[in-house]
């Protein structure tokens, strides 16, 4: 992977072999979040940095047709994953490989990889989720 | 709290007015609406005027000033609203409480919004936003809810569609829709795909247009008018941001129009005619089931059982919705109000619903979290 690449946003997500999004969680509440908010909107204390579950369950997904912003791939695939273990269902770009293997269900592993471009029009990182193979529901 | 009622309105058609500036858009039907109030320009006590996209399109800015100035209205105070879709029933709530809380007795609210410019592209939450950097734009946000209803309740693409086509059928009746000729299931199913399982005829277009109403408190209404409208209602939430959300329903809906039965002392078997905002053809949908038009997750067997239809138990949408009219953001939400207006004074011409004494203007703006930015609901009674 280029490493010159920018993430599409600084600080959400960490590059590597296993890549893992940053999210946090309240002490106090219990609650984790993604993206990291300033404080928890719940009691207003500080939050503590956590690495989020790299896997996850399709709860919704769709496929874009027309023409894609960001230089995209046309079609591409967004959906709102639940994490395993997190409690929390997050809005991701899914693999644009793999479109015809998506479903209500599906298990998807995160993965980070050159994806489009970003506000400055530059080729830039972006988390994605892509299915498991023969993994089904 | 005192009762406030409409005593005018002002509206343009839907469609392209590509010759027409936004402020001459929004002065017409400014000067419509006093006109059709009976009353003078200095007997407006303040104006609220919304519009969306002027700063991102135009470069225009503080519109409302110019829009106003337009039908003579100066000097009072005038305020500048933006709320996504629900820009111009902010506008309304806001002048609402106005009159209401006894500050102003009359006041002017004016949405107008130009959008039929060339390349203006997907319309999307804001380029900072992480969702949007992620490839979330207004149609897959859509398309997302529609494939969850479907999985969840059985809902069927041909239910879906049948919302295009009762709302194509009303719009035929409108003068003012900007789209009139009847379609059918086939025609929105066999339409280019946008997002699946919406095609292009599943989708509002976009039109420029504007809508006015004016406000007063119902102890002076009857000086001006002898069909003042009662506004029963007027409520405006902002989603929970709780995660996870259920994107299946709408809980702001459920949640605006609670509030607003609970104000106008009425409860949804009451409602005789509805506005609601069918950006995209699941919306209607999920919107029947948010305000309690039928139980969650019987959306799509309501409009394929005729039931909001003109000439059914609760028709919804008799303009042709945003699916027919397109959707001039910042007008749309006063366009409902207008709409549910002339419903009310019988002036609704071959969308007239009969006898129509109580309607419903619901309206939604903006994806945050899963859930909505804004949901508005306006309760009206003759």
């Amino acid at each position: 992977m280029n490493s010159e690449l920018k993430p599409i946003m600084e600080g959400i997500f960490e590059v590597g072999p296993s890549p893992r999004l940053h999210g946090a969680i309240c002490p106090e509440c219990n609650q984790k979040f993604f993206p990291k908010p300033m404080v928890c909107p719940h009691c207003l204390g500080e939050l503590w940095d956590i690495g989020l579950s790299a896997e996850g369950k399709i709860y919704t997904y769709s496929i874009l047709r027309i023409k894609p912003p960001y230089g995209l791939p046309q079609p591409y695939a967004v959906g709102w994953v639940d994490l395993e273990n997190d409690g929390l269902r997050i809005f991701s770009l899914l693999d644009p490989e793999r479109i015809s293997d998506l479903d209500f269900g599906k298990r998807v592993t995160l993965r980070v990889g050159a994806i489009g471009v970003n506000n400055e029009g530059q080729t830039c990182l972006r988390y994605y989720f892509t299915p498991q193979d023969g993994g089904g529901q | 709290m005192r009762p406030v009622d409409i005593i005018g309105v002002g509206i343009t058609n839907f469609g392209k007015h590509i010759e027409t500036s936004l402020v001459e858009l929004g002065g017409r039907v400014a000067i419509e609406a006093v006109k059709d109030a009976g009353i003078k320009p200095s007997q407006v006590n303040a104006g609220f005027f919304a519009n969306m996209q002027a700063a991102s399109i135009f470069t225009d800015f503080t519109v409302g000033q110019n829009v106003l100035w337009q039908a003579g209205i100066n000097r009072v105070p005038v305020f500048n609203t933006e709320n996504a879709c629900t820009s111009g029933s902010s506008a309304f709530n806001l002048a609402w409480m106005g009159v209401a809380s006894g500050m102003y007795d009359i006041a002017i609210v004016v949405g107008a919004e130009k959008l039929v410019v060339p390349n203006l592209g997907l319309m999307q939450a804001g380029s900072t936003e992480l969702d949007t950097l992620e490839g979330l734009v207004v149609p897959n946000a859509f398309a997302m809810r529609a494939n969850l209803h479907m999985a969840t309740y059985g809902t069927t693409k041909e239910q879906l569609a049948m919302v295009a086509v009762k709302n194509r059928r009303h719009a035929a009746l409108n003068p003012l829709a900007q789209f009139r000729t009847p379609i059918t299931v086939e025609e929105v199913l066999n339409a280019p795909m946008i997002a699946d399982p919406l095609t292009r005829l599943s989708c509002c277009p976009n039109a420029d247009g504007a809508a006015a109403v004016i406000l007063c408190a119902s102890e002076y209404s009857t000086r001006y008018t002898t069909k003042p409208v009662r506004v029963a209602a007027s409520v405006l939430v902002t989603g929970s941001y709780e995660n996870p959300c259920n994107m299946a329903q709408w809980d702001a809906d459920k949640r605006a129009s609670g509030i607003a039965y609970e104000m106008a002392g009425i409860g949804p078997q009451d409602l005789n005619v509805v506005e609601c905002h069918d950006a995209f053809t699941i919306s209607e949908i999920v919107h029947y089931e948010g305000i309690g038009l039928c139980p969650e997750g019987e959306g799509g067997r309501l409009v394929e059982s005729g039931a909001t239809s003109l000439g059914g138990k609760i028709p919804v949408n008799p303009s042709g919705g945003l699916l027919s009219k397109g959707h001039p953001v910042a007008a749309t939400a006063v366009a409902q109000i207008v709409e549910g207006v002339r419903q009310l004074r019988g002036e609704a011409g071959a969308c007239q619903v009969e006898g129509a004494k109580v309607f419903m203007a619901e309206c939604m703006g903006a994806d945050k979290a899963g859930d909505v930015k804004t949901c508005t609901v306006n309760i009206l009674q003759n």
